[in-house]
């Protein structure tokens, strides 16, 4: 965390290799970074704040057409749709958060799971507004003083968002409020008792992962240059969930991993399986909560913890599947 | 000689359950670095007093000052940052975590850097982390754990987790720390142990109020004591006065008669 | 007014497909406290049990039922065997068997859409497509069908639950499972009932509701969510909670849809609003549980 270099590098190959790709090759690339920073977030509230709830994509959305209609509709410029939008996603976070945090492990998960569909029925029926089941298209990211920001240009914007959300989350990670958010969640009477305040705790891990969601969907508006309220829907949360869980809940390496297999495989499997890539997953889903409730992460701690015995001494940092309450 | 101040002071603490009345009308002093043994047959309302003396539940009537400042009707969590942090009988680690970093949760209420210096990494932000796990490993060699510091929280024995529960518990800088049966399920050995930690906690100021069954153990440890009998406070004093005191034989004997054995 | 009594019909037929969901749902809680999202999948499933047995084989509907009913107690047996119990018997956390159901969720509604595609089919009614007028009240042969089936299935339900030992087995793993456990209730068997018969009423719902709405592969989610909605509402703690709940749900909603002045596509709506106003302002539910019970 103390040196910059790594970080530096890592922009720099995950820039330049977007110059080396074609363009189709460009768009796989931008969609799997949209999803790794989706997943880190995800994996922060889910996995380390022990929160389990399905909004996640509906703040994507939220940041998204947000950002959307202020340039188009509301005839705003950039910055300052940019603005509103984020402050209008943490207004909606901590709205969501505030009651929804009251409520014990699984009817949290309803109530965003609720909110989740209602964002979905508000984008159909908006009208002009939102597009309604078509959506919004025919806008594309303005110019910014006077350069036009597209192609593999854009994929920095986006490699940008990523590591700047695995730098945030990490460090939250490690921090006092990590622990926090770990110790709220693995027995929250003691952590009261240790002075964390539970509640504030909750609220706060929601509402960051949230925005943080709804600054990855500002980005992403402009990758396809069109938004729509089937992206936003149920099925890709689950397949969120999927990827965390297949990669290695509480880890942000197993969000990276199950974010990259997830969506890479359909395009390997497609020959093979078509679009139902998603039973697949389904089942693998099943047998990792089964057989090795770490995900990929576990098998590479017991595949290394095989190799060398200093590794055996490793604690193991991952979270367990638990729900607070 | 002037009356020294009580770091706590509870007056007319009463808890109903219901129809129950399971703590009436209790005044309880304790003052700054003593060991003070509250004791009582079962049912006599001790871990009702715990519970409300460290903020776990709500008094039905009644005031706890600490310190001078009132603490009715402060939330749980505001307990352990005015200084009043309690171990629990049924140790209750943080099982993701290791040993290091659920001794740093303890030392939530002393970090005083936003979340805003975290997502920046300021110097300020990693050099408080630096210190809070120095402060970690200090407690953690107090109570005797440095051996089993990175082993993981789930293969601890009972005992070395009563441990960490109480090294977690200093790091949140307390001035009165309150211990819940901590002698229970311990081996003699481990009793022994603890006793040290305790009077150690003591001799560097810290206040200690502990409920606890073990008769031998707390008298050889408390330097006052309270004792209770259905919510009341029945007698309080030194162990050997207390030990002596008829109305004490009475509730534990359960006789209304007193008489030599 | 005849408009009103034509509505109330409907409006009870939808509100006993939500109950019997929320009843699936209840079987399945109340003794293990997981919360499974699949019913609405097995209602899914069972409908397509439906297309596949009464259209295109042309049985007859009682026997088709049958078969349904003992396919999907096989069902909801065999999820709870190879994806509940192996969890719940290593000790895993609570969360772990609601993640692995969701899985199975998945893969439920991928397997039925890889087989039957993704357009919707139909499933016959019990007695066809007619009307009948019973007093005041008009409605379709199988609203009336889904109200006598609905209401024979609770008055089951509840006379297991407040009758039977069996039933009061369930309430004791219900109140403390350990204990029971330790009364020598075997609760692996408990647990496996329980599923089979959430499973069983689940496809009830399924069969009972493909007529009017066609079976569809996406038609899962949206009745898992009324039926959850239909269940927070009425409270878990009653059998009778399901069907009141149900019966709240469906009303709010079709009073919503003909009276207010919002357009149709946001009567969806209806049913989300109300499940995130119970779960905020009284997540009990309406009716209490009985005393003794958490």
């Amino acid at each position: 965390m103390k040196r910059t270099w790594p970080w530096l590098l890592a922009l720099v190959l995950l820039s330049g290799v977007a110059f080396a790709m074609g363009s189709y090759q460009n768009d796989v690339y931008r969609k799997l970074l949209l999803w790794i920073t989706l997943a880190l977030g995800y994996n922060f509230l889910f996995g380390i704040a022990g929160q389990v709830a399905f909004s996640h994509f509906s703040f994507y959305g939220l940041g998204a057409y947000s950002v959307v209609i202020g340039i188009t509709y509301l005839g705003w410029p950039l910055p300052l749709a940019i603005l509103v939008s984020a402050a209008f996603c943490m207004a909606v976070a901590l709205l969501v958060a505030i009651p929804a945090t009251r409520l014990e492990g699984f009817y949290l998960a309803l109530a965003t799971l609720a909110f989740a569909q209602l964002f979905i029925v508000l984008l159909n029926e908006g009208g002009q507004v939102t597009g309604g089941t078509g959506g919004l298209a025919n806008y594309r990211l303005p110019d910014m003083a006077g350069f036009r920001i597209t192609g593999p240009a854009y994929t920095v914007v986006i490699v940008v968002l990523m590591l700047s959300t695995l730098a945030i989350l990490l460090r939250l990670d490690r921090s006092h409020f990590g622990r926090a958010c770990r110790a709220a969640r693995d027995n929250p009477e003691a952590a009261a008792a240790m002075g964390v305040d539970v509640r504030r705790t909750r609220i706060l891990a929601y509402t960051l992962t949230s925005t943080l969601a709804g600054l990855a969907g500002m980005v992403y508006a402009f990758v396809d240059n069109t938004v729509n309220p089937t992206i936003f829907g149920l099925e890709n949360v689950f397949l969120l969930l999927f990827m965390i869980i297949i990669g290695g809940i509480g880890r942000a390496a197993g969000a990276v991993v199950g974010a990259v297999l997830l969506y890479l495989l359909p395009f390997v499997l497609s020959p093979l399986i078509g679009h139902h890539h998603a039973l697949v997953f389904g089942l693998v889903m099943v047998l990792v909560v089964l057989f090795q409730p770490k995900g990929l992460m576990g098998v590479w701690d017991a595949l290394l913890a095989r190799r060398s015995p200093v590794a055996r001494n490793h604690v193991d940092k991952g979270a367990k599947v638990q729900a607070h309450g | 000689m002037a009356e020294p101040t009580p770091l706590l002071q509870v007056r007319g603490l009463t808890r109903r359950f219901g129809g129950l009345l399971a703590v009436s009308d209790l005044d309880l002093a304790v003052y700054p670095g003593e060991i003070l043994g509250l004791i009582g047959p079962n049912g006599a309302g001790k871990s009702t007093t715990f519970a409300m003396i460290a903020g776990a539940i709500a008094p039905s009537a009644g005031e706890i000052f600490f310190k001078g400042q009132s603490l009715t009707g402060q939330p749980t969590h505001a307990f352990a940052a005015r200084g009043i942090v309690r171990t629990f009988q049924h140790n209750k680690p943080f099982d993701s975590m290791g040993i290091e970093e659920n001794v740093m949760v303890g030392m939530h209420t002393q970090i005083k850097h936003g979340l805003w210096q975290v997502v920046l990494g300021t110097a300020q932000a990693r050099a408080s982390e630096r210190a809070a796990r120095d402060k970690a490993r200090h407690w953690i060699d107090f109570v005797g754990l440095s051996e089993y510091a990175q082993a993981p929280v789930g293969t601890l024995s009972f005992g070395q987790g009563r441990l960490l529960e109480i090294a977690r518990g200093l790091a949140a800088q307390p001035e009165l720390m309150l211990f819940d049966e901590p002698a229970a399920g311990l081996t003699s050995a481990e009793c022994g142990r603890l006793a040290e930690i305790i009077r150690g906690i003591a001799a560097q100021g810290i206040a200690v109020l502990l409920i606890e069954h073990d008769m031998p153990f707390l008298m050889a440890l408390a330097q006052r004591v309270v004792v209770l009998n259905f919510g009341e406070k029945i007698a309080q004093g030194s162990p050997v006065e207390v030990q002596s005191d008829p109305a004490v034989v009475a509730a534990y004997l359960g006789q209304v008669k007193v008489g030599h054995a | 007014m005849n408009d009103f009594l034509e509505l109330v019909v409907g409006a009870t037929a939808s509100g006993c497909i939500y109950a019997l969901v929320a009843l699936a749902y209840l079987l399945i809680t109340r003794p293990t406290g997981i919360i499974n999202f699949a019913v609405g999948e097995w209602a899914m499933m069972a409908a397509f049990a439906g297309v596949v047995m009464l259209n295109q084989w042309d049985w007859p509907y009682p026997v088709g039922m049958a078969v349904m009913v003992a396919m999907m107690f096989v069902v909801g047996w065999m999820t709870e065997r190879l994806t509940v119990r192996p969890l719940v018997e290593s000790g895993a956390p609570p969360l772990a068997p609601i993640l692995a159901l969701l899985g199975m969720l998945v893969v439920f509604r991928e397997a039925i859409s890889i087989g039957f595609g993704p357009d919707p089919q139909a499933v016959p009614a019990a007695f066809g497509f007619g009307r009948l007028e019973w007093g005041l009240l008009a409605g379709s042969y199988q609203s009336f069908f889904i109200i006598a089936c609905t209401l024979s299935v609770f008055a089951m339900a509840w006379y297991f639950f407040e009758r039977t030992l069996h039933g009061k087995s369930f309430e004791a793993v219900a109140i403390d499972r350990r204990a029971a456990a330790w009364m020598g209730i075997h609760l692996g068997r408990v647990t496996a009932v329980s599923f089979a018969m959430g499973a069983v009423v689940a496809g009830l719902a399924g069969v009972l509701a493909a007529p009017n709405v066609s079976a569809h592969y996406l038609m899962g989610m949206p009745l898992a969510i009324q039926g959850f909605t239909a269940l927070v509402i009425g409270g878990v703690g009653r059998v009778e909670g399901a069907l009141l709940g149900g019966l709240i749900l469906a009303f709010a909603e079709q009073m919503t849809v003909r009276y207010a002045p919002v357009p149709p596509g946001l009567a969806m709506g209806v049913p989300l609003v109300l499940l995130i106003l119970f779960l905020l302002v009284r997540p009990t539910g309406l009716l209490p549980a009985r005393e003794g019970r958490t």
